[in-house]
């Protein structure tokens, strides 16, 4: 059971019941932040993990596979609580923004200042674009099936293409050891990791092969398809989180 | 109060402990952990060098040698079709410019042979000054990492002296420390500030307890104006046309960018180094001697050479027994691996060429326990396995011979 407001009997909130409802909106939205910021960031290096970490492990097949389909979770799922709850369509964008200052302290501190990497070589990939027109798409639409099916397939689908333009000159050649290596495959010998030997790359393996030469495009419209269904599971995760049962009266 | 003094006591009496005792960093990489059948029937290394072991920020070391892939491979480890030869650092210090497989420059994985014989360089380039604990060692896929012996390097100069620069197929010099990380920023700061004002615009106005009110009262249409309307219609084509038309001017400006590489090398194994076929060995029986703390092997070897030949040393998981009354036998340290001369053999008359005999050597030390690899007689697979040397008495020619065998405890 929610609290039902009759249209009737609502007044907005004036003088000190506005500035407590501000003042709680600050305090949720800090909160909001680090917990994303450290929830979200777990479940992606758990699951995305070296796909993320490393420049020589953005492949054209699983890497656009793998981190749309992980990373439309958390947008999902707190968009559910957003956009049910206060028809505030900024969860996708919330989240990954999150994400990505997560992230980006992690690779400075812990790759580059502790572990020694050079800090181009852990590079992260960015899903704003993806999350936001999610965000957008959910509002335009108010619903749950649009946005799944248009606006998950387009998270997966704007991936490749929007972080091409950090990773593309990572794709130059280089002729290396008589052999023809990418600079980010480069990056892989060169920079020594004791515990990832080339062959653990999860890269170009599998039965998701290419038509034409062409990958990244099979395996964006695999993963736009998954992340469309994937988008539906965590709606209702998040939503069920998001449970008002114990608010009687606001 | 007098209850609190107690624990705050010791408390402060722990405290000033840690900060008294010395605790020395780790240097160790594990490989004790590994179970000592792998250790000693996978990679057998041996004649492992390092050019040198104090060097400066820009130079570079080599670390070559040889190993031979035991024929007698456990059955419980996957056979080494993909394996990389690695260099165990704490992060990279180092950093590898070239390696080599017989003789040929390899960049990614490779399939091994057992019983394949394998000489290998690698060459490394110092990058931050400090003492380091280096291995060269195989990462055997779904098995682990087999260390070959350590070294101890000195890296001089200064971190930030360092340079690292590739040249590009087309002749683009690129200093690979700093490529493509100001472009990298630079999306990153682009989307961001997209993104930041999508949150700010929503952020700006009242949230959460006044939206929820709201939206309970059935005001929705108040929540959601026309302006936001305009603007999320403006997102929804708008990024999506930026998106595309960024990539596009990506894939003008490399058109010769590449997928990443994912072969796997095939180099072939050399001529025979290791059971040649000229002296032949063949490990009848072996005992482990719990208390003495050694290795007694029953061996039968053939002698097809020329010339008279004797035992001078049994290697294996990198520590080497020698027989100190051999003078060609005198090993050169490869670089940490221990050597110790508790070779003994039961008949030290030579073996004749052409002649056939049976031998019982022992190798005893306290390297055993402490190198973990008594542990042989507790585990699931308690064979040996271990590389011999025989010498020929004449020209001091070295004849290896890699022999395994089950191994029978002796507790008294």
């Amino acid at each position: 059971m929610s609290a039902q407001i009759p249209i009737a009997s609502f007044k907005p909130y004036r003088g000190e019941k506005a500035r407590l409802a501000r003042a709680y909106d600050y305090l949720i939205l800090v909160l909001a932040l680090f917990l994303f910021i450290g929830s979200f960031h777990l479940h992606f290096a758990l699951t995305v993990g070296d796909w993320d970490f490393w420049v020589d492990w953005k492949d054209r097949q699983w890497w656009p596979l793998v981190t749309p389909l992980m990373g439309i979770t958390f947008p999902a799922a707190v968009q559910a609580v957003l956009w049910d709850k206060f028809r505030l369509p900024l969860g996708a964008t919330l989240c990954v923004a999150a994400l990505l200052i997560g992230t980006w302290i992690t690779r400075i501190f812990a790759y580059h200042y502790w572990n020694f990497f050079p800090i181009n070589m852990v590079l992260p990939a960015t899903m704003l674009p993806g999350a936001m027109v999610l965000d957008a798409m959910l509002m335009l639409s108010n619903s749950l099936t649009i946005t799944a099916i248009f606006g998950g397939a387009a998270f997966a689908l704007l991936f490749y293409p929007s972080n091409w333009p950090i990773f593309a000159m990572f794709h130059q050649p280089v002729e290396y050891a008589n052999s023809q290596l990418t600079v980010a495959d480069l990056f892989g010998f060169q920079y020594i990791r004791t515990g990832m030997p080339e062959y653990l790359r999860i890269i170009e393996r599998g039965t998701l092969r290419t038509y034409g030469q062409y990958a990244a495009p099979l395996a964006a419209f695999c993963s736009a398809l998954l992340c469309s269904l994937m988008y539906v599971l965590w709606w209702y995760i998040g939503k069920w989180f998001a449970t008002v049962r114990y608010l009687a009266k606001i | 109060m007098k209850t609190l003094i107690k624990p705050w006591l010791i408390a402060m009496l722990w405290i000033g402990a840690l900060f008294a005792l010395e605790m020395p960093a780790a240097s160790a990489h594990g490989e004790k952990a590994l179970e000592p059948f792998i250790r000693m029937r996978t990679i057998q290394w041996y004649d492992v060098e390092w050019s040198t072991q104090k060097f400066n920020v820009n130079e570079e070391v080599s670390v070559s040698g040889k190993f031979h892939v035991a024929e007698d491979w456990p059955v419980s480890v996957p056979k080494p079709e993909a394996t990389f030869l690695n260099i165990s650092t704490p992060g990279p210090v180092l950093i590898r410019t070239e390696r080599y497989l017989n003789g040929k420059p390899w960049t990614n994985s490779v399939a091994l042979q057992p019983g394949g014989d394998y000489e290998f360089k690698v060459v490394l380039k110092g990058r931050l000054p400090g003492r380091y604990h280096i291995h060269p060692f195989f990462n055997l896929k779904d098995a682990g990492q087999v260390m070959g012996p350590g070294a101890w390097l000195e890296i001089g100069g200064e971190a930030a002296d360092f340079n690292n620069t590739v040249k590009t197929i087309h002749g683009e010099i690129i200093d690979m420390e700093r490529f493509g990380f100001g472009n990298g920023v630079f999306w990153h700061l682009f989307w961001g500030v997209l993104a930041t004002a999508w949150l700010l615009w929503w952020v700006r106005r009242p949230l959460f307890i006044s939206r929820y009110r709201m939206l309970e009262a059935g005001l929705e249409h108040e929540l959601i104006t026309t302006n936001d309307k305009l603007i999320a219609k403006a997102v929804l084509v708008g990024v999506p046309v930026l998106v595309l038309a960024f990539n596009a001017m990506e894939i003008n400006r490399y058109p010769d960018a590449i997928p990443l590489q994912a072969g796997l090398d095939q180099i072939l194994p050399l001529p025979a180094l290791v059971n040649a076929g000229t002296v032949n060995v063949d490990a009848l029986k072996a005992e482990y001697n719990v208390a003495q703390r050694a290795m007694v092997l029953q061996i039968k070897i053939d002698n097809r050479s020329q010339s008279a030949v004797r035992i001078g040393e049994f290697s294996t998981a990198n520590v080497h027994f020698i027989d100190p009354e051999l003078p060609a036998a005198r090993h050169k340290p490869d670089g940490d691996a221990i050597t110790t001369a508790g070779l003994n053999i039961d008949d030290k008359q030579s073996v004749q060429p052409g002649e056939q005999r049976v031998l019982t050597f022992v190798a005893h030390d306290a390297t055993w326990e402490s190198e973990k690899l008594d542990g042989l007689i507790r585990d699931a697979d308690s064979r040996i396995g271990g590389l011999l040397f025989l010498y020929d008495d004449l020209l001091g020619k070295r004849y290896i011979s890699s022999i395994s065998a089950a191994v029978i405890p002796k507790f008294s």
